[in-house]
């Protein structure tokens, strides 16, 4: 057998694995969310009334829900983007031997488990915690900051603690493929070196900004506990109330017709954010010309 | 190195490292209260953790499920880069539509959807439906490790063994394998990072089995504990050990791989 084709076929079974794992759960949201629960017999039946769907046009919670989950997936996205260019440029500047150590450091808490973050995060956010202790310890305050924990302040700083290395990660790759002979050319041209940026490294590493923004924006709309552990009265979310529909109130129809409406808004997002920044010039330079 | 990026470098690892370092204070902390200022120095919570036997038998739990999720992602990895790397592959969109799916799916969503799916064919949830459950959601991490490295390999080591009589299969194994063994041990390590910090899949997939997310996750909603930031010191330690056997690996494999071209 011709060994090029042996190796594409090695797809088929990957994909076969992917659709039902993951394809066919998210068909059955489709079919689910055209059925209704009959209260009586504790079952569900067929319903084509699209009375859930009504629901979720009608309801301003859901669309209220959602809008802020697309909230909190874009500022995280736009704050990761500001803080992860310094520090993704930053690491691109080191030698080869430290680069590789910036790597395990930049992964490891990367790896920390959810559940280990979160609690961190209380042990040092609280009334007791590490940054009031210290604020207090020279005399800045006299209470302790209230606003520190379970606020939407403490949902963005650990939302953007759990997602910046998907960001700095891309970046720092893109920016290693960067030809460094361009900015020097552009300073000794006299641009600053913020103009340097903004004209020459900011537009050759937009694939990998592309890639960031979209793995943060994925992350951070759909992270679920985040929010509920530690944004306190704030934190309630579209993945929270199907939690809560699926498990506790039985409604799994209305928890398919709300999951169905989450993941059109996100992947509309998604795909509009691709459509801007395909949009960009340097963006499409590079992926016409290819990355050399 | 300018002095810009230093302080950028400084602040960024004390934002990584900062509650890392707080949770491993407390727990060498003399009091059970997690409050400044320090009490005194203490490893009595290092040894109620090692009295727990409850966290033992998660912890085991954990790291049994851990296994095969880091196995299996990395093999399907394997496979999807290697079809990736190849020119034949047709409907290649919708193939890596496919494979980021579990990433851009909310995970809460995916492992709801599959839990609906599973009772509603009447298959039972327990520890084999939680080590799917994880490896799909490993996938897309896997494949773009391996194949950022297959997509660069020369294709003509290959073509040559072939015209020197080898089989696909001993090409395989004595050109390319070599290659990308260090990015095969890379996508298992992660594969079993990734099944150890997993705390949502677990909530809905887990069925009766009790890893130690779990477990920590049902104890940290009722209080917290100097003996919980005991473990996680473990855990992270742990990871960490992984992640750098992972990287000395990789090194050692470069380091021999320059040795012998030079020879």
């Amino acid at each position: 057998m011709n060994p090029v084709l042996s190796r594409a076929t090695l797809a088929v079974p990957v994909a076969l694995l992917l659709i039902i794992g993951c394809v066919l759960p998210l068909a059955l949201l489709l079919v689910f969310s055209f059925f209704t629960v009959d209260m009586d017999a504790f079952v569900m039946v067929p319903d084509f009334s699209g009375g859930n769907w009504l629901q979720m046009a009608t309801k301003p919670i859901f669309g209220l829900l959602i809008g802020k989950a697309v909230l909190y997936g874009s500022v995280t996205a736009v704050l990761t983007a500001c803080l992860g260019y310094p520090v993704a440029l930053a690491i691109a500047s080191l030698s080869r031997n430290a680069k590789s150590l910036a790597g395990v450091v930049l992964l490891t808490p990367l790896y920390t488990g959810e559940i280990v973050r979160i609690y961190a995060w209380r042990v040092l956010l609280g009334s007791e915690g590490l940054v009031n202790a210290l604020l207090k310890g020279i005399g800045l305050i006299d209470e302790p900051l209230k606003f520190l924990l379970f606020t939407p302040f403490t949902t963005y700083l650990v939302l953007v603690y759990n997602t910046l290395p998907f960001m700095v990660l891309p970046i720092w790759i893109s920016a290693e493929l960067v030809d460094r002979r361009l900015i020097e050319a552009a300073r000794d041209l006299g641009a600053r070196p913020i103009e340097a940026f903004f004209k020459v490294t900011l537009p050759l590493t937009t694939p990998g900004l592309a890639v960031g923004l979209f793995a943060v924006f994925a992350l951070a709309a759909g992270d679920m506990l985040t929010p509920s552990m530690l944004g306190g009265t704030s934190g309630s979310t579209p993945m929270a109330l199907i939690d809560n529909l699926f498990g506790t109130a039985f409604d799994w129809p209305l928890a398919s017709a709300l999951a169905l409406s989450l993941l059109m808004v996100l992947f509309g997002c998604a795909s509009a954010m691709a459509w801007l920044l395909l949009r960009l010039k340097g963006a499409r330079a590079v992926l016409q010309r290819g990355l050399q | 190195m300018n002095s810009f990026s230093r302080s950028t470098l400084l602040l960024a690892v004390s934002f990584f490292y900062l509650p890392i370092v707080v949770l491993a204070i407390f727990s060498f902390n003399a009091s059970s209260l997690m409050a400044f200022p320090l009490s005194g120095f203490t490893l009595e919570w290092y040894q109620a953790l090692a009295d727990n036997g409850a966290f033992h038998d998660a912890f085991i739990t954990s790291f049994l499920v851990s296994q095969p999720v880091g196995i299996l992602s990395a093999l399907i990895g394997l496979a999807a880069a290697l079809a990736l790397a190849s020119p034949a592959l047709r409907w290649r969109t919708g193939f890596i539509v496919l494979i980021v799916l579990p990433f851009l799916v909310p995970k809460t969503v995916l492992s709801i959807a599959q839990a609906m799916l599973l009772s509603w064919t009447g298959l039972g949830r327990n520890a084999v439906t939680l080590i799917v459950a994880q490896t799909l959601v490993a996938i897309p991490f896997t494949t773009t490790i391996i194949a950022a490295v297959v997509i660069r390999l020369d294709r003509r080591l290959e073509e040559a063994a072939r015209d020197l009589g080898a089989t696909p299969w001993q090409s395989f194994r004595k050109v390319t394998l070599p290659q990308i063994k260090g990015a095969i041990g890379a996508a298992y390590s992660i594969g079993v990072i990734l099944s150890l910090a997993d705390l949502t899949i677990s909530m809905f997939l887990a069925g009766r089995t009790q890893p130690l997310s779990l477990v920590v996750a049902s104890q940290f909603r009722r209080e917290l504990k100097p003996d919980l930031n005991a473990m996680q010191v473990v855990v992270l330690c742990l990871t960490a050990i992984i992640l750098l056997l992972s990287e000395l690996y990789r090194r050692k494999r470069l380091l021999r791989g320059h040795f012998q071209r030079e020879q």
